[in-house]
């Protein structure tokens, strides 16, 4: 895993309907040292998700960089894995066959790619499932599916996109608290969007708060891992940290 | 009602042994209806003959080897324009449904020419190509091209782009994104495509057939019209109708139900 520096990112698009730029991202730099766990925040239509898009090469960017470990990047490549809201598994691949996907694209020989989903399953709690259809499975288990499929191409950087927003309550906290045990393991490097708070300073040791195509402002979160609900959700750092970006959101 | 119960349950039964039983059945009021009007004499035995006729007709078409012959005719030419239209229609409606240029172009073109209907087709072919195998070939790729390359559009199209993007980011290049994404995600179209066209296609033989033709089941019912065998006329209505229940829940509905439906892709 690398790290990832966005400098003085801007995004501008045309309106056709109403003849004008419209301006989604104005001046963002960030940095996101190896192995660290950065999280995006802000209300809707503050340009999070348009970053995220930037990073991953889907849209183009209208000036500034994007650098991998030093590389500049402007097209979708293997080095920024994506994991996305509505899971985008392959619906024709079993579960197996979509987590190896990355290794078959890379040529990585059969016997070898049975022993990466192996791998990447057992770390999802998934072994069971290794047959089935992403139809079969529900959607807690997609999203499981969509990380690990993301974590098993070895990507330098994981840009994570409200992975967690559509699934229940219950089950979203078990994700998180599954997707920090897997940080804590193999810290990748992550960049995850939100527009939930908590889930923000659940996971990330940064949350920085986006408003209105511009940084408002990081704020560092010095909990200790590992980190769990049980302990997080009754401890006066936590409800501190929560509130303190609850309110620059809001005021966002 | 314990005898009624006593039926149900063997139908039950008999029906999961042999599905086939299942799809006879609800023929049964039908041809005994067809059986009791034709016994009445309401209407003369030369205009509705009876199921024993009929079947009695069709025996001796097929004891004779014109039955069997000229439905080998009729498959085999369908076969032929349907593999045909398949081999034009799929690389077009791939094409058509990757670029937005060609779509834009194209679209009102398909469309047009899918509202001219096969047999309008017909005088003027038989103008350029005369009573042979070049026009009833004609038709049936025509017939079978249009929905499969509409489909095959459609299938493109909608494959949702975050697949595309989920490729593009695990490293897949343009080339195994069509083969592992895009031709994948369009299949159940493609099939439903092949569904309708085959079904068109095959209406549209018959029709080619009793105008063009000089055997294949459509001729059949048309030459027994002059010699006045209403019986042998029935014969091929029954045939058409056996034999496309045959190829689309026997191969085609599986097909549909092994891809589309165990993706959840389409539901029914």
């Amino acid at each position: 895993m690398k790290s990832l520096a966005l400098e003085n990112l801007v995004k501008t698009y045309f309106d056709p309907y109403r003849g004008l730029q419209f301006t989604a991202i104005r001046d963002v730099s960030l940095t996101v040292e190896e192995g660290d766990f950065v999280a995006v925040v802000g209300p809707s239509g503050c340009g999070k998700s348009t970053i995220l898009n930037m990073i991953a090469g889907f849209v183009p960017i209208t000036s500034g960089r994007i650098l991998v470990d030093g590389r500049e990047v402007r097209e979708p490549g293997p080095d920024r894995g994506v994991v996305f809201q509505s899971h985008a598994l392959f619906p024709w691949k079993t579960v197996a066959d979509n987590v190896t996907f990355g290794p078959k694209m890379r040529g990585v020989a059969k016997a070898e790619r049975a022993k990466i989903a192996d791998e990447y399953l057992a770390l999802a709690g998934l072994s069971h499932a290794a047959e089935r259809y992403p139809a079969e499975l529900s959607g807690g288990m997609q999203q499981r599916v969509g990380v690990v499929r993301a974590l098993a191409n070895e990507p330098d950087v994981l840009l994570m996109d409200e992975p967690f927003a559509s699934v229940d309550a219950q089950t979203r906290m078990t994700l998180q608290e599954e997707l920090t045990r897997i940080w804590e393991e193999r810290r990748p490097t992550v960049v995850f969007i939100t527009h939930d708070v908590s889930e923000a300073v659940f996971l990330a040791n940064r949350v920085v708060v986006l408003s209105k195509g511009k940084v408002l402002e990081e704020v560092d979160i010095p909990l200790d891992r590992p980190r769990s609900w049980d302990r997080l959700v009754e401890d006066e750092t936590f409800k501190a940290l929560s509130n303190q970006v609850l309110q620059l959101v809001r005021s966002a | 009602m314990s005898a009624i119960l006593t039926i149900w349950g063997a139908y039950a039964r008999w029906t999961q042994r042999w599905p086939a039983l299942a799809a006879f059945v609800p023929f049964v009021p039908l041809i005994a209806l067809w059986w009791f009007i034709a016994w009445l004499q309401i209407f003369p035995p030369v205009f509705l003959p009876g199921p024993v006729e009929v079947v009695q007709t069709g025996w001796e078409l097929t004891w004779k080897g014109i039955l069997p012959d000229y439905l080998a005719d009729s498959l085999a030419r369908l076969t032929v324009g349907a593999a045909a239209g398949m081999a034009i229609a799929i690389p077009l409606g791939v094409f058509v449904g990757l670029n937005r240029k060609a779509h834009e172009f194209s679209w009102p073109i398909l469309l047009f020419f899918q509202a001219i209907g096969d047999i309008a087709w017909l005088p003027i072919l038989l103008v350029w190509f005369g009573f042979g195998l070049t026009t009833m070939t004609f038709v049936i790729v025509y017939t079978v091209l249009f929905p499969v390359v509409l489909n095959t559009v459609l299938g493109i199209r909608s494959v949702k782009p975050e697949l595309r993007r989920a490729a593009q980011s695990l490293g897949a290049s343009p080339t195994r994104i069509l083969f592992e994404v895009t031709l994948p995600g369009a299949l159940p179209n493609i099939i439903t495509g092949l569904r309708n066209g085959l079904g068109y296609g095959w209406r549209a033989l018959i029709a080619a057939e009793i105008i063009v033709g000089t055997s294949g089941i459509g001729f059949l019912m048309f030459d027994a019209r002059r010699a006045g065998s209403v019986e042998e006329i029935v014969v091929g209505m029954i045939v058409l109708g056996v034999l496309w229940y045959i190829v689309d829940s026997w191969f085609l509905a599986p097909i549909e139900r092994a891809t589309g439906q165990r993706w959840g892709l389409v539901t029914s």
